[in-house]
């Protein structure tokens, strides 16, 4: 399944503009895109598995690679740590 | 007529750039040495333009249109996108228009149906093997983008029916070319899974063994493997178009060796073709 507003927002974040947008003002970045409230709890909480079942693994990654999380607590999360 | 040069293959990661320094110093000298062994064979291939085999990192495409194939028919292409790739010495990169005309109109006329673009961003995946290789002089790079990112993917007979195309469109050329085949990507890793990190050596060997065997065998193990070997493995596509490309045969291993801290299973390979 793919979210795909969810997944158009990781894709844009790859720009930098909006990244730096993103971790100064995330609200604001978030009501661009007519994301679900199940959704915008689940990036509000990090949940790595929620957000997995419903974009491409390599956006997610870079999404979390984005908002600065290491590798290493990346992994620990997708796999329900 | 244009000849073929050769083909070759090397792994990508973006912990090659990013955590360079975190690679233990014996693997650091061992995946320099490869890099540099593969550029020396691409020097003496002599190719005045290179096809790169590569996927997409969602640099170029996103839902709205992933091409199963995408070829770069541009006199020029962008250099990488990501920040972290900034030291990467191109901003733009020479393309081959008629080369990758050629190539596109080889395709259409035999039932092959490529996406087709006059400008493409040429993100990490294309660029660290073009970088670490430390060529002295960039062929015109003919961009060759194979969907193994997000499903559903071109399958892997189709990769090998590719890069047959790919020969007879170099050998139909009408012009005096030599045109090499660099293909990125593999061998095993998981990006954003749950299985990230994870390196399947007893994969990555088997499948090196395979480029040595019969089409029919490397497809069979592959088909059969890959969708258990991390969804980086799925790359491995770009190594099936070098092969067909160079005839399926003169496969040679630079050398393989599992990474941790770039969670890629790196290998690096030619063919003599």
């Amino acid at each position: 399944m793919r979210d795909y507003w969810l997944s158009k927002m990781f894709f844009d974040l790859q720009q930098p503009a909006l990244a730096a947008e993103f971790k100064a003002s995330k609200d604001a970045v978030l009501s661009r895109y007519p994301l679900s409230p199940d959704v915008r709890k689940a990036i509000a909480e990090n949940d790595a598995p929620f957000l997995a079942e419903r974009t491409n693994a390599y956006l997610l990654r870079y999404y979390f690679f984005t908002i600065g999380m290491k590798d290493a607590e990346f992994i620990r999360r997708i796999r329900g740590g | 007529m244009a000849s073929f040069a050769g083909a070759f293959a090397s792994s990508h990661g973006p912990l090659l750039v990013r955590e360079w320094e975190s690679i233990p110093a014996d693997q650091r000298q061992r995946l320099t040495h490869a890099f540099q062994e593969l550029g020396r064979r691409v020097k003496a291939a002599n190719p005045d333009v290179l096809v790169v085999v590569s996927p997409d990192h969602w640099s170029n495409f996103f839902l709205d249109n992933y091409p199963a194939v995408c070829i770069g028919i541009g006199e020029t292409n962008e250099g990488p996108p990501e920040q972290w790739m900034k030291a990467f010495p191109s901003k733009e990169l020479k393309g081959h228009a008629a080369f990758g005309s050629h190539l596109a109109k080889r395709a259409l006329d035999e039932g092959f149906e490529p996406s087709l673009s006059h400008r493409l961003k040429l993100d990490h995946g294309s660029c660290i093997p073009l970088w670490r290789m430390e060529l002295a002089s960039m062929p015109a790079l003919v961009p060759m983008l194979v969907n193994s990112i997000e499903p559903p993917m071109p399958s892997l007979a189709r990769c090998l029916e590719w890069g047959r195309l790919l020969r007879k469109a170099i050998e139909s050329f009408p012009g005096n070319l030599r045109v090499g085949v660099l293909a990125t990507g593999g061998l095993s890793h998981s990006i954003g899974e749950k299985t990230m990190g994870a390196i399947h050596e007893d994969f990555d060997h088997q499948t090196i063994k395979l480029f040595s065997s019969s089409e029919e065998s490397l497809l069979a193990f592959l088909n059969r493997e890959l969708p258990s070997r991390g969804n980086g493995s799925e790359e491995v596509r770009n190594w099936l178009v070098a092969h067909a490309a160079a005839g399926g045969r003169g496969f040679e291993l630079v050398d393989y060796l599992p990474v941790p801290a770039v969670i890629v299973g790196c290998g690096f390979a030619s063919w003599r073709g």
